[in-house]
């Protein structure tokens, strides 16, 4: 068994323990994070894209809406990478009741977000693909985040402070010394090999996992109740600003202008396991419907693919952190020192990604408190790996760089604008990588023709760069085309069908790729 | 007027046109694009899996589901259909035998079933425990040499032989200053001898021994032959396996039916959709709309075949509530509902792509009793409902007896 010593080990690699690492590690704490799988691959990767302006909060959360408006200004400064100025609207539409536009005013005045009206013509003029009767428009602040950008960009700086990033690695038992934390065991799945981690405090960031990794503590049950959502990403840019429901928040009422694809969002339905998460016909009927409310013609559109992801909602009040200078909004931390008598432990649920960097900025500062430390924290003022040049992403920043390189370099996945450099150069970076892994940096696979001309190069390349042997490329081919097709079946009429049957004509028609040779043990990961 | 409107210009609607005007009809074919050989293998399939590995497809024929397009059309008919455009395309394009199967590389490495070959591929058959040299091209990213031979390499024929395989790259331009070129590309390149010469020379300083080098299918378009040239240079059996799109091998049949259709004297309209139709008594088509541009126009005939191909081309819909339709005829289909046909997970069948028209013997449209609904339309190929045609390797073969059942309908039989 391998053996690593810490101060903390931080659990699971989605938006609040990629903050978390790096708060930690850039107040010298030695960190280490633990993810099962990829960064990024749960809750974080499953939303909407929404960079909150807090405007979806002035009336219902005014706490929240004040957080969000400061931390997107924080992240535009220290991700800009990430982060799509697109501005946004809510708008009151033909049905909606227009004195809800008022409160929301006073609302915005009152917690800081900015907010101003604009007349309706102007909101036409702007996004002209609104439906004609809307009655108001407010303009807010509102943006679009790559959540997968952000985390990589937070893990890429935690690194730089030290901090270890293990992907791959299944916590499978955390070890106490009598009443405190003393290690996390964990397996490493890909090199397949356990790994011992002697550490002093464990900060439990596992979302809706959260309640499984603290039972291996031996706390009493968590109760995590994984608040499934569905969004449906529909082909090109339909708006250009987010456009939000001007009403009190519900299902439907988002549509966020993300990298070339507009995407739709959200339901709220309680479910039991967040690794089953399913994708109901009902809810994609309901998301179109609020689709064609907002944007007639909606259900003309190309759906390009769907998916459920899960808010970690932590019901269990019986002990938390009572001092809410401890406490985002939303956010919900359980010190099982109070709870259990565990010293070295601290639960965190819930939050949003918007204050992803304040919710961990709260929990160091409930860890420091613990352990007497007072060291403070400086994530609002260093800017991560890859921003630094300080430009916001624009969509067209690939098209860009592509008129630079066309002339050198293929494209590998063309509706994305991947070419073959940054193909290779994170194949060399990520060797045990998947494609689905590279997809979630690269964005291979994710525009209208779902893998289906850049599936099989990516495969071809991963073999051609050494880092796998046929067998294994011609499986991580095959696990790609599965894992695709668990967002597309939900959704997939008009365009959409036909680009999947030409899809099948290449691989099970011309490729053949159902008669590979059988792989000894089916490639997983 | 004409005697025959076909609609669609894949393997279906110019095999229809073809044999029609051989036979003396006066046919006009409209057509939206170029078809879909283009997105083909550049082979005639007729069978290849049932689901098990078919080696001699005929007999397989013979032993389909009811339901199936072949099921009404029998052994002998698709037999003869498939082996009499092998006849008019010749032997420079189409060589083998329908009732026999050969067994080819793709361009990831698989074994692939299929009936009638292009002569550029046939030194491939994979048997006899062959060994290959696979010969990529740095610039050509739709062939992944080391994926290929890293998979041949670990295969075991159909015949029981174990296949042996190495891989090596050729980093030669087709065109200067042209990092992303298509297979065509290359295609067009090899058009001009000394190119193909060029291409030839190189490949054999890298091949190694083998019994076969294996390159990508972009051995000329244009010019036949080509393969043989470079064989001669290389001075070893080559075989070409097909790409992803665009296809060289397909459009290399499609550039020679379009040919001879011209030449047999079919009229084509390119460029715009069928979008409607009119009626007569008792359900007789009078004319189909075309969407020309600057307004629609009425084609007028005594009878018509509907081949637009199935969900690939459009020609079959769903629209965001799952409903299936055929928009321009409105044609009875095997299922209107997606839902419950799309399966939830990707390796396995996928019946939706088995639903479309049910037909009379004939081959024309017919509703659940089994009559034909307008007597004077006739449907070929993809449009028709019961067959998985890519998983089971059968879109070509029954996209060729569907015509020629079609056409020699619409002749009473004539040749």
């Amino acid at each position: 068994m391998k053996r690593l010593d810490t101060d903390v080990v931080v659990i699971g690699g989605g938006s609040t323990g990629l903050g978390v690492v790096r708060d930690a590690a850039m107040r010298g704490y030695r960190a280490v994070l633990l993810e099962r799988v990829d960064l990024g691959q749960g809750t974080t990767g499953r939303f909407h894209g929404l960079l909150h302006s807090g405007g979806r909060y002035v009336v219902s959360d005014p706490g929240s809406a004040t957080e969000c408006a400061e931390e997107n200004a924080i992240l535009r400064r220290i991700q800009p990478g990430a982060v799509e100025d697109t501005g946004g609207f809510f708008v009151t539409l033909a049905g909606d009741d227009p004195a809800y536009a008022d409160k929301f005013l006073a609302g915005a005045a009152a917690t800081g977000v900015p907010a101003t009206e604009i007349s309706v013509k102007e909101a036409l003029r702007r996004e002209p693909r609104l439906d004609p009767h809307i009655q108001r428009a407010i303009e807010v602040a509102d943006g679009s985040v790559d959540g997968w950008q952000l985390v990589w960009g937070a893990a890429r700086s935690a690194m730089e402070h030290r901090a270890k990033i293990l992907t791959y690695h299944r916590v499978t038992k955390i070890e106490r010394d009598g009443d405190r934390v003393a290690a996390v065991l964990c397996r490493d799945e890909k090199g397949g090999e356990d790994v011992r981690i002697d550490c002093t405090f464990v900060l439990n960031c596992a979302g809706p996992w959260a309640g499984q990794i603290a039972e291996m503590a031996g706390a009493s049950p968590v109760e995590v109740v994984p608040g499934r959502g569905i969004m449906i990403a529909m082909n090109h840019r339909l708006v250009n600003t987010v456009i939000n429901r001007c009403v009190y928040p519900t299902d439907g009422d988002i549509l966020v202008p993300v990298h070339t694809v507009s995407i739709i969002g959200t339901t709220d339905v309680h479910e039991t396991d967040p690794d089953h998460l399913p994708i109901p016909r009902n809810e994609v009927q309901q998301m179109l419907d609020a689709g064609e409310a907002m944007i007639p013609g909606f259900r003309k559109a190309r759906a390009l693919h769907a998916w459920s992801g899960s808010r970690p909602l932590i019901k269990d009040k019986r002990v938390s952190v009572e001092d809410t200078r401890h406490m985002s909004r939303g956010m919900a931390v359980i010190d099982h020192s109070k709870r259990d008598g565990l010293l070295g432990m601290l639960t965190i649920g819930g939050g949003k990604l918007t204050t992803y960097r304040l919710m961990a900025e709260h929990i160091v500062d409930a860890m420091n408190e613990q352990l007497g430390e007072d060291r403070p924290c400086t994530t609002a003022d260093e800017v991560v790996p890859g921003s630094r040049d300080g430009r916001l992403y624009t969509v067209t920043h690939r098209l860009e760089d592509r008129e630079e390189d066309r002339l050198d370099d293929p494209i590998i996945c063309e509706c994305e604008l991947m070419n073959r450099s940054m193909f290779v150069k994170a194949l060399h970076e990520q060797p045990d990588a998947t494609l689905d892994d590279l997809r979630r940096q690269l964005r291979l696979g994710m525009g209208p023709c779902q893998g289906g001309f850049c599936a099989a190069r990516a495969a071809g390349l991963a073999c051609s760069e050494q880092v796998a042997d046929a067998e294994r490329a011609s499986g991580l081919l095959r696990l790609f085309l599965k894992h695709r097709w668990i967002g597309l079946w939900p959704i997939l009429y008009g365009q959409q069908v036909r680009q999947t049957a030409l899809d099948h004509w290449i691989f099970a028609g011309t490729l053949d790729v159902e008669h590979l040779p059988q792989p000894e043990e089916e490639i997983v990961r | 007027m004409s005697d025959v409107v076909v609609i669609g210009a894949g393997l279906a609607g110019l095999t229809a046109a073809l044999r029609l005007a051989r036979a003396g009809r006066s046919v006009t074919l409209a057509t939206k694009g170029p078809g879909g050989l283009q997105l083909s293998q550049g082979t005639i399939d007729v069978l290849g899996y049932t689901p098990e590995r078919v080696t001699r497809p005929l007999d397989a024929v013979a032993a389909v589901a009811p339901g199936h397009p072949y099921a009404s059309i029998g052994q002998d008919a698709v037999g003869s259909a498939v082996s009499w455009l092998a006849e008019v395309l010749g032997p420079d394009l189409l060589v083998g035998d329908p009732s026999r199967n050969y067994q080819l590389p793709t361009a990831v490495g698989a074994i692939r079933p299929t009936a009638l070959a292009q002569p550029s591929m046939i030194a491939g058959e994979a048997a006899g425990g062959r060994s290959y040299a696979v010969v990529g091209v740095r610039q050509l990213k739709d062939f992944p040499a080391d994926l290929i031979a890293g998979n041949l390499a670990r295969t075991t024929a159909p015949d029981g032989s174990r296949l042996a395989a190495h891989s090596a790259f050729i980093d030669l331009p087709a065109r200067r200053g042209e990092a992303d070129p298509t297979p065509l590309t290359y295609a067009r390149a090899m058009d001009d001898e000394a190119f193909a010469d060029r291409f030839a020379r190189d490949v054999a300083a890298v091949a190694g021994k083998a019994d076969v080098v294996a390159l990508p299918a972009v051995l000329g378009v244009r010019r036949s032959g080509v393969w043989r040239q470079v064989a001669e240079v290389i001075g070893r059996d080559v075989c070409e396996i097909p790409l992803p799109p665009p296809s060289v091998p397909g459009l290399r049949l499609y550039d020679a039916l379009l040919g001879m259709a011209r030449a047999a004297g079919v009229r084509f309209i390119q460029g715009s959709r069928i979008v409607g139709f009119e009626a007569a008594d008792g359900g007789t088509i009078a004319s189909v709309t075309l969407a020309a541009a600057g307004g629609p126009r009425a084609l007028r005939a005594s009878s018509f075949v509907f081949a637009p191909g199935g969900f690939e081309s459009g020609a079959l819909d769903v629209d965001s509530h799952g409903a299936i339709t055929e928009p321009v005829f409105g044609l009875p289909l095997t299922a209107t509902d997606a839902g419950p046909l799309i399966p939830e997970v990707y390796w396995g069948p996928h019946p939706l792509f088995e639903v479309g028209v049910r037909t009379d013997d004939a081959g024309r449209p017919a509703g659940t009793d089994g009559a034909a609904v307008h007597p004077n339309l006739y449907v070929a190929g993809g449009i028709i409902a019961g067959a998985e045609r890519w998983r089971e390797k059968s879109g070509d073969g029954i996209a060729v007896a569907t015509a020629v059942r079609a056409a020699d309908h619409i002749t009473g039989g004539a040749r």
